[in-house]
């Protein structure tokens, strides 16, 4: 890409806006910033970000809100960021249609690696055939998982969560919008047949399940599948 | 059962003791009337079944009035069925209510005595924890100070002599912010840990959660703030679903990984085991290194701030984070201790599988 990639940060907290913008404009970044959600919108509109970064808590509406508004004409990336203590609220950017969260305070590395998630699973057309990260490999046309070369024999459901997984890999899914694709919207509400497969395919692919080196869970919101390395 | 029954609403008492008496009055009947059928007439041993449904109508009812009105019954039912004359129906009658009277204020003397019991229990706790709290305020406004005092020092300084300082003296002021700034962002966790537990009872909100998600996520984070640590997690074949506030109890792992990578004093590797016993779970997270001081052994958990007497290098002391380990614990009804091993220094913690009361 040779044009440089417009980035949207909605945060009232100026400290935090110097530093996000001082730390992307340093690379191929554009920032602009906005310090209300008003202004948030209407930049929107003007400007047609690439990305947006969205701070939950802003104060002159809910950062829901502005999602939603958002969400009713535009399907750029949003990220949304927030205090930790708000788990619910992140669950309800995220069923909102935001694409991913970070929490503060967050590290850059961590920053840079959301936005090139989003912006590549803006970008991409076609979904990717092959999945790849570290000894595991996913052949979606053909059905396949191998680790480490050898073939790993997973359930249907199970090889429909990996791959719901896999597709959307280095984003976080939440637990509702895994339950829907899955198993349909007419599931009760509890999320643990989800969770005793997703402890299945642990014990099947990874060496630790303690420390898992391919599907992380993000507690009390969703999982999270390691980054498909043929998208570098 | 008693208990249960004094829990529901005052009808549904009445219903429902009604309902038992009547229950037993009619399987006492209908026992009485095989046992007359098949066996001999001797009165004694109908009077036995009589006398046992009574005790059991005593036991299961709330009121007098239903001991007193089965015992009528149960002597009815004698005279008729064993053709005694009425001569002694009086006698027997005053027998039977006598055995189910005092039944009955037995029971109840017994339910009241176990409430008492359970308040007083309750009341204990919360004088410990009302302690617990008094001393997380104080360590907390130590814990708070130093770093800020530290962050705004070393910022000072930068702001007032940028000229003329070199390069690798500012590098390393800014890298005393950073890490100031690092120990109060684990401290506001902490505190926002602590703020999800109500105050007045301790509540919190379980749910059943899969164990090796819980450790998993703390691990990552522990692993992301120190990296290069290694830490060896071992965890049972199988998987355990537990009931727990997951947030708090991640709070706790990374609390005790933490302590035990930097207080450790060495490089060493961290252990973090978890076992699956029939009552509970118990974590252990066990360091290699110098071991906790025997005086600080009884006040881990406490919040007594560590005064620099021993670690004079480690000045922010074992911090809150043990005492919020200890109350977060004790909301799930589990317990921790701290203590030495052969070669360094072991944390257990314990949950229970099923969280009562």
């Amino acid at each position: 890409m040779s044009t440089k990639i417009s980035i949207l940060v909605i945060e009232d907290e100026k400290s935090m806006c110097s530093y996000i913008t001082a730390y992307l404009s340093k690379d191929k970044y554009i920032v602009t910033s906005a310090l209300t959600g008003s202004e948030g919108l209407s930049l929107t509109a003007s400007l047609c970000p690439d990305v947006i970064l969205l701070d939950l808590g802003l104060p002159d509406m809910d950062g829901c809100e502005v999602l939603r508004q958002l969400r009713r004409w535009t399907r750029t990336p949003v990220i949304v960021v927030s205090a930790r203590s708000e788990e619910d609220e992140k669950v309800k950017a995220l069923d909102l249609g935001a694409d991913d969260y970070i929490t503060k305070p967050f590290g850059t590395n961590e920053l840079m690696a959301r936005i090139r998630t989003s912006l590549r699973h803006s970008h991409s057309q076609a979904p990717d055939s092959k999945y790849r990260a570290l000894d595991l490999e996913i052949n979606f046309e053909k059905r396949k998982i191998t680790l480490a070369g050898e073939q790993i024999h997973l359930t249907q459901v199970e090889y429909q969560l990996l791959s719901l997984l896999a597709v959307n890999s280095g984003r976080v899914l939440t637990y509702n919008s895994i339950m829907n694709t899955i198993w349909g919207p007419y599931m009760d509400g509890s999320n643990q047949i989800l969770r005793v497969n997703m402890a299945n395919i642990r014990r099947k692919i990874e060496k630790n399940p303690a420390q898992p080196q391919y599907v992380f869970t993000e507690i009390g919101i969703g999982y999270r599948m390691r980054e498909n390395e043929y998208d570098f | 059962m008693f208990k249960r029954i004094q829990t529901l609403p005052k009808h549904k008492q009445h219903f429902y003791s009604l309902a038992f008496s009547v229950f037993c009055m009619t399987a006492a009947a209908g026992f009485s009337f095989l046992y007359l059928r098949l066996f001999d007439k001797n009165p004694v041993n109908v009077t036995l079944i009589f006398i046992f449904f009574l005790i059991l109508v005593a036991c299961g009812t709330v009121k007098y009035l239903y001991d007193i009105l089965c015992s009528l019954f149960s002597v009815l039912w004698l005279c008729y069925a064993c053709d005694l004359s009425l001569n002694g129906y009086s006698l027997t009658f005053l027998g039977m209510s006598a055995v189910t009277l005092l039944m009955s204020a037995l029971t109840s003397h017994i339910a009241a005595q176990s409430t008492l019991i359970t308040k007083h229990e309750k009341h204990l706790l919360n004088a410990d924890m009302e302690k617990i709290r008094a001393n997380l305020l104080r360590a907390i406004s130590h814990d708070l100070r130093t770093p800020l005092a530290s962050i705004m020092g070393n910022s000072l300084i930068l702001l007032d002599n940028y000229q003329t300082l070199d390069e690798k003296e500012i590098r390393k002021i800014i890298s005393y912010v950073h890490e100031d700034s690092n120990w109060l962002i684990n401290m506001a966790e902490n505190l926002l840990a602590v703020t999800r537990i109500k105050n007045d009872d301790l509540a919190i909100v379980s749910r059943d959660e899969i164990v090796e998600e819980v450790v998993g996520e703390a691990l990552q984070k522990v692993e992301k703030r120190h990296p290069g640590c290694i830490i060896r997690a071992r965890i049972p074949e199988d998987f355990i679903i537990l009931p727990m506030d997951a947030v708090l109890i991640e709070q706790v792992i990374i609390n005790l990984l933490e302590n035990a990578l930097s207080h450790s004093g060495s490089g060493d590797a961290v252990d973090l085991i978890v076992e699956d016993g029939t009552k509970e779970v118990s974590f252990t997270v066990r360091d290699y290194g110098q071991g906790i001081p025997e005086e600080m052994l009884d006040k881990l958990f406490d919040g007594t701030p560590c005064t620099a007497a021993h670690n004079a290098d480690s000045q922010k002391g074992m911090g809150i984070g043990l005492v919020i380990c200890k109350t977060i614990t004790a909301a799930h009804r589990g317990s921790i201790i701290g203590r030495n091993c052969d070669h360094g220094a072991e944390f257990v913690f314990t949950l229970p599988k099923k969280q009562g009361g």
